[in-house]
């Protein structure tokens, strides 16, 4: 009950934020729009028009995964950096729920807030495109969790680093050329980046919105990579947050004011 | 006495930037809490007040020593200890700024594992009583730093913890919101019967709510004791006198007998002599003196010593008769 307390919590804070900062979320919607709207023009005119409804099918999901990624990876890592400069890091620290619980709610928190805009930037990035994609829920929705659980683990590895390091901002606009990287770049180039964190799960998701596989068609070694890939970064994600708060914890780096 | 907060041989020590020197910012500290009091934490900038707290609140590992609250050893169970245990660090920075003050109570209502309807009498209650109640749709980024203070204080007992922390609670806060905010101190004091540990500069605050303080300087403790023992330790019988003429050579030498310590300076027509008695009793020996040779008295001031003077000379390591010289 606390659980879901705390996670109601959260989520109710991330809705309020994000509407009091309603300029800031329509221009970051606006602009996702804008970099579509350049991308499918890119291949509408310069692309090869054999395979131009391939392409454009593959930039709608990996754009809008890229999205997902950045909204959840990235921004727990500057929600992180300016709790810690306001103060508000260390209120948090002090909750007899401890500082993990909060952030993997604040990661849950944010995925789903973000998941519905996601849903919505699809549709409108179809109907632009003409594009339309096979949303198969009930095949998607498994995979898109086991993806999703491997993103928190890399969102808490980002938010443990963002505690003890001050000066990451640097690093985050970077990571998201390296989220781009894992989401845009096919599994069909190396096999060897299915273990890398999510690039598995958005390789499934893709399979099925692009080409309509279903369960049924995936193998057993996909479903053991994508659950071991949660189960790993998940692990690894949490294990090196812990870490860090405790180093933290030891160097009175909790505030950065 | 039960105590709930035990603070045994604690010690902490930071690696200075780009060198192999460490400040040691707590030095073997070791105090008790009772449960129900109000425990000042005084001290200089830089004594370790802070670092102290910090590791109470479970939001800094000491390198050694214990803390125990309620029992529970807090580098062993410390989201178990932290259930006791609530605290307002340095005023204003606690909250979010673009949250309602409603929903910042509820927010770190919720982040504690509470529910909106567990929590909404307990809000109401508090909304009322830190006079916040016509504010509670206002952002907390236009409220003022007063304001942003109580609510600081309001989120910190929503908790309902046994034990609650105030860093300076009132720093940086103008004189009328200062008094304003040492008022629902005194309120909280009286009506909701915590264990409050308060750190503050503010003097006002530590003589009007504390009933012991615990001095720290460079790291260490140099004092723990009531207030009202300070008060009664360091309460000076230090009198100014100013005669109307000099004294002669018989009263100036036993003067010199009674009272070595004392400081004469002659003048013709006022004569200044100050004076330190050990016991109230002493000045009729003085008065003994003056009848002498009839030297007419024309005003006495006794000093008074308030507890600020106090701190500052027990933090430069002044003893009572030092501070009674030094009056």
């Amino acid at each position: 009950m606390k659980w879901l307390n705390l996670l109601k919590a959260n989520t109710r804070k991330e809705y309020l934020e994000l509407k009091r900062y309603l300029p800031n979320t329509i221009a970051m919607l606006f602009t996702f729009y804008i970099v579509f709207l350049g991308l499918f023009g890119t291949i509408q005119f310069i692309g090869d028009p054999s395979t131009q409804d391939v392409n454009t099918q593959y930039v709608i999901v990996n754009y809008i995964f890229w999205f997902l990624t950045i909204t959840v990876i990235n921004s727990i890592g500057y929600e992180v950096i300016n709790e810690g400069m306001r103060g508000t890091l260390e209120q948090l620290s002090m909750s007899p729920m401890g500082i993990s619980r909060i952030m993997a709610a604040r990661l849950i928190s944010t995925t789903f807030i973000n998941l519905i805009i996601v849903i919505v930037l699809l549709y409108i990035s179809m109907l632009t495109s003409g594009q339309w994609l096979n949303i198969d829920v009930i095949t998607i929705a498994p995979i898109l969790v086991l993806t999703l659980i491997s993103m928190f683990g890399v969102g808490f590895i980002i938010a443990g680093i963002s505690i003890i390091l001050k000066q990451v901002q640097a690093f985050l606009q970077i990571l998201q050329f390296i989220l781009m990287g894992l989401t845009f770049v096919p599994l069909s180039l190396s096999p060897v980046i299915a273990y890398l964190p999510f690039v598995k799960g958005i390789d499934l998701v893709r399979e099925v919105m692009i080409d309509g596989l279903t369960w049924s068609q995936f193998t057993m070694g996909d479903f053991m990579l994508l659950g071991f890939n949660a189960i790993f970064y998940f692990a690894l994600g949490l294990g090196v947050f812990v870490y860090c708060e405790r180093v933290a914890m030891s160097k009175g780096l909790l505030a950065h004011y | 006495m039960d105590k709930i907060i035990e603070v045994n041989q604690l010690k902490k020590s930071y690696k200075k930037r780009r060198s192999k020197e460490y400040i040691h910012a707590v030095n073997d500290i070791s105090f008790t809490v009772n449960r129900g009091e109000i425990l000042g934490l005084l001290g200089p900038n830089g004594a370790g007040k802070t670092t102290t707290i910090k590791m109470i609140c479970g939001l800094l590992i000491a390198d050694s020593g214990t803390i125990t609250v309620n029992g529970i050893n807090i580098r062993e169970k410390r989201l178990g200890a932290l259930n006791h245990i609530s605290a307002v660090l340095e005023g204003n920075r606690n909250l979010y700024w673009r949250l309602t003050v409603k929903e910042n109570l509820e927010y770190f209502a919720g982040n504690r594992g509470l529910s909106r309807k567990d929590v909404r009498e307990r809000i109401e209650d508090l909304l009322v009583k830190f006079r916040l109640k016509d504010k509670e749709s206002e952002l907390v980024n236009r409220l003022s730093r007063g304001m942003q203070q109580k609510l600081a204080i309001a989120v910190a007992m929503l908790a309902e913890s046994d034990v609650i922390l105030l860093d300076e609670p009132t720093l940086g806060l103008d004189v009328e919101t200062g008094y304003e905010v040492r008022e629902l101190l005194k309120e909280i004091v009286r009506d909701y019967k915590r264990t409050i540990i308060i750190s503050s500069h503010d003097m006002d605050v530590v003589q009007d709510l504390c009933e012991r303080t615990v001095i720290i300087n460079k790291g260490k403790v140099v004092t723990d004791d009531k207030v009202e023992n300070l008060l009664k330790l360091f309460d000076v019988r230090a009198y100014t006198l100013n005669l109307g003429g000099l004294l002669s050579d018989e009263q100036q030498q036993l003067l010199l007998q009674k009272f070595p310590q004392h400081e004469y300076t002659p003048d013709t027509y006022e004569s200044i002599l100050q004076i330190n008695l050990a016991k109230s009793e002493e000045i009729y020996d003085l008065f003994d003196v003056l009848k002498l040779e009839t030297t007419p008295v024309e005003s006495i001031d006794r000093s008074i010593v308030n507890f600020e003077q106090i701190f500052m000379k027990i933090v430069k390591g002044d003893t009572a008769d030092e501070m009674a010289q030094s009056s």
